[in-house]
């Protein structure tokens, strides 16, 4: 009931998802049409079903769910494990993002069971039955799992993510006392995965205009620097309708980073900023 | 023959068709909702308050109407919404003074609304219920 941190696995819920059509909203080539079954491997004991999200953009086809039995004995204990099986023993074309399988570069952030995360870090055994893996939620798809990043890449340079001063250059490093680095713990381990802006609900709706979890809390991450001389411009061009107080506290963000972050808390704290200037 | 990649917008893939209902979530959108409702409410309240002003007439009939079956379900749920909405929006007067960001303190203050907001409606009835009784 109370969670705790946010690698626990949901595993009471009174609904899998929201009671809405499941055409709500989605335009006529975005609707997801009944797929592939593959048959199971023969003379597996231990077998599990993958519900997985394909699209093929050289086909003319809508998006589908193939189903996949992946044979547990023969796999790895994570569901990027169970992908690359299907990968190499099923289908090659399953199309996904992988690089570390250790969590530290973000690449295979997608939709498992509902909630979003990384596959290299997420058990096979703590997965529901079926399995449903989709892309990362709201993302305008290139090809089965893999999202196309651009936009919110494009909102991330919006923050400026990057060291601004007016004073020139010193001779030396620009030196931060420990306490102004501990000042960025939570804040600069941000992998951009982007599993906390696709599963905000003000970003499914407002995502053009208000910049998401993720980059706010990038902004943050150099409002808070103690080497960074543009703290007042950085809050000017925050301070808007969309960019900012679009979020309005859902803290889904909070509750789907999969490093354990507070884009929430980093959120609130920029709001915060905001009315202390105010004096 | 298909379609080159660039002929077509690239689907969406699915939002809240899919994602899972997490107390964060259902919360914030039952506080909007109770939101929507009491504003709903308070016309009602209005229209009572003028059938007070218009005379015994109307008065009788609208008091008939919330003294029927409907009208006490319907009181029910406002009192229900307004306790709902009062706790959730303490919850977020506290967020906006920037405390209770933990997770834990995010589901600890989310149930307590729940639990809060459930036992205030009942007490309210009980209360009500009982006062009514001595007035008769």
């Amino acid at each position: 009931m109370i969670i705790q941190r946010s690698d626990e696995v949901p595993d009471i819920t009174l609904l899998k998802r929201f009671p809405v059509p499941r055409n709500f909203g989605v335009s006529a080539g975005s609707r997801i049409g009944k797929g592939r079954t593959w048959p199971a491997p023969g003379g597996a004991a231990r077998i599990r079903r993958f519900d997985v999200y394909r699209y093929d953009p050289d086909s003319d086809g809508n998006p589908r769910i193939d189903t996949f039995h992946v044979d547990l004995d023969d796999c790895g204990p994570m569901v990027l494990d169970a992908l690359i099986w299907i990968k190499n023993r099923i289908d090659p074309s399953l199309t996904f993002r992988r690089s570390c399988r250790e969590g530290v570069c973000g690449s295979c952030a997608m939709n498992i069971d509902g909630t979003n995360w990384l596959a290299c870090t997420r058990f096979i055994s703590d997965l529901a039955t079926p399995a449903t893996i989709y892309p990362l939620a709201n993302m305008s798809i290139i090809k089965d799992l893999v999202a196309d990043l651009t936009h919110l890449f494009a909102q991330h340079r919006l923050v400026e993510p990057w060291l601004r001063s007016r004073t020139s250059a010193p001779e030396r490093e620009r030196l931060q006392s420990p306490d102004e680095r501990h000042r960025l713990d939570g804040l600069y381990e941000c992998i951009m995965c982007f599993c906390c802006t696709s599963g905000c609900p003000s970003h499914w709706w407002n995502g053009d205009r208000f910049l998401g979890p993720a980059v706010l809390l990038q902004a943050n991450r150099w409002l808070t620097d103690s080497r960074d001389e543009a703290t007042g411009e950085r809050l000017d061009d925050l301070e808007d309708p969309f960019r900012l107080y679009r979020c309005h506290t859902i803290l889904n963000c909070t509750r789907t980073c999969p490093k354990g972050l507070n884009p929430g808390k980093a959120i609130a704290d920029i709001k915060k900023m905001l009315i202390e200037r105010r004096g | 023959m298909p379609s080159t990649p660039t002929d077509r917008p690239r689907p969406l893939s699915p939002n809240i068709q899919i994602y899972r209902p997490q107390l964060t979530s259902v919360l914030s959108i039952a506080n909007r909702m109770t939101g929507v409702a009491l504003a709903a409410y308070a016309v009602a309240l209005v229209a009572w308050l003028v059938s007070a002003a218009a005379g015994p007439a109307a008065y009788t009939t609208v008091q008939s109407l919330i003294g029927s079956w409907l009208g006490r379900l319907l009181l029910l749920g406002c009192t229900f919404c307004f306790f709902l909405h009062l706790c959730g929006g303490i919850r977020h007067l506290a967020w906006d003074a920037g405390y209770g960001f933990s997770l834990r303190a995010i589901y600890a203050s989310g149930w307590t609304a729940v639990a809060m907001s459930m036992t205030l409606t009942a007490l309210t009835w009980v209360v009500g219920i009982v006062l009514a009784g001595h007035g008769q």
